[in-house]
């Protein structure tokens, strides 16, 4: 894979930019990022589920059993 | 997911388990960028039976009695399907006896250390486990001497070096 440093600048910027903003999610409280990780579940799992994957979209505000 | 560790709590305390921590990707992200999981792993040490065999069948049972019932591999507890995986080698039983104590929101948990994560991603060997030590070693500041340790006693130095090569 080409370096960084031989990319287009344009290129190389947003790959910066890219690695800053996975430094930034890195730092987020853990209910944070298990916030993000619902997100993640709620964009993947249509995907998943067309492949004939059961993916459950986590409910963080259930009802106690 | 609070009151799920909530009800981990409780199966801890009433002894239906005897320690619990927070494993796999959701363990990853507590030290790392989120990653895509669909389950919540949760590593256990059973009590003793008298068989001496790992089986998850009580803590099933305890969690039936309590409402929440099993989808496949996993419990859902709470909106959020548990894969419980009883302690099942040396470097699991460390890695749950020497697990970090945190809070999610106002609840005490325990989460597996990311020494211990790389370790286990190294001993599980997948292709996602390759992605998982790259994450680890890119954004979790592990301790290298610790990780140095648990590598060295569980026989992973030539694999981990492997890897990281």
């Amino acid at each position: 894979m080409e370096s960084v440093d031989r990319l287009n600048p344009e290129v190389a910027r947003l790959f910066t930019a890219k690695e800053e903003r996975r430094r930034q999610l890195a730092a987020l409280s853990f209910p944070d990022k298990v916030r993000l990780v619902v997100q993640l579940q709620q964009m993947a799992a249509p995907i998943l589920r067309t492949r004939g994957r059961d993916a459950r979209v986590w409910n963080l505000d259930a009802k106690s059993a | 997911m609070e009151k799920t560790l909530q009800v981990l709590n409780v199966l801890e305390r009433d002894g239906v388990v005897s320690r619990y921590a927070i494993g796999g990707a959701m363990a990853a992200t507590f030290y790392a960028e989120p990653v895509l999981t669909f389950d919540l792993d949760v590593f256990v040490i059973l009590p003793q039976t008298g068989g001496g065999l790992l089986t998850l069948g009580q803590l099933y049972e305890a969690l039936r009695r309590r409402g929440y019932v099993e989808e496949g591999e996993c419990v859902l507890i709470e909106g959020v399907p548990v894969q419980f995986l009883p302690a099942y080698n040396a470097l699991l039983e460390e890695a749950l006896a020497e697990a970090r104590e945190i809070r999610y929101e106002q609840t005490p948990t325990r989460v597996l250390r990311a020494e211990h994560l790389a370790a286990i991603a190294v001993q599980t060997g997948r292709a996602k486990d390759r992605e998982r030590v790259r994450l680890l070693r890119e954004q979790a500041a592990l301790d290298v001497d610790y990780l140095a340790g648990v590598l060295a006693r569980h026989g992973l130095e030539a694999t981990w070096n492997r890897w990281i090569a």
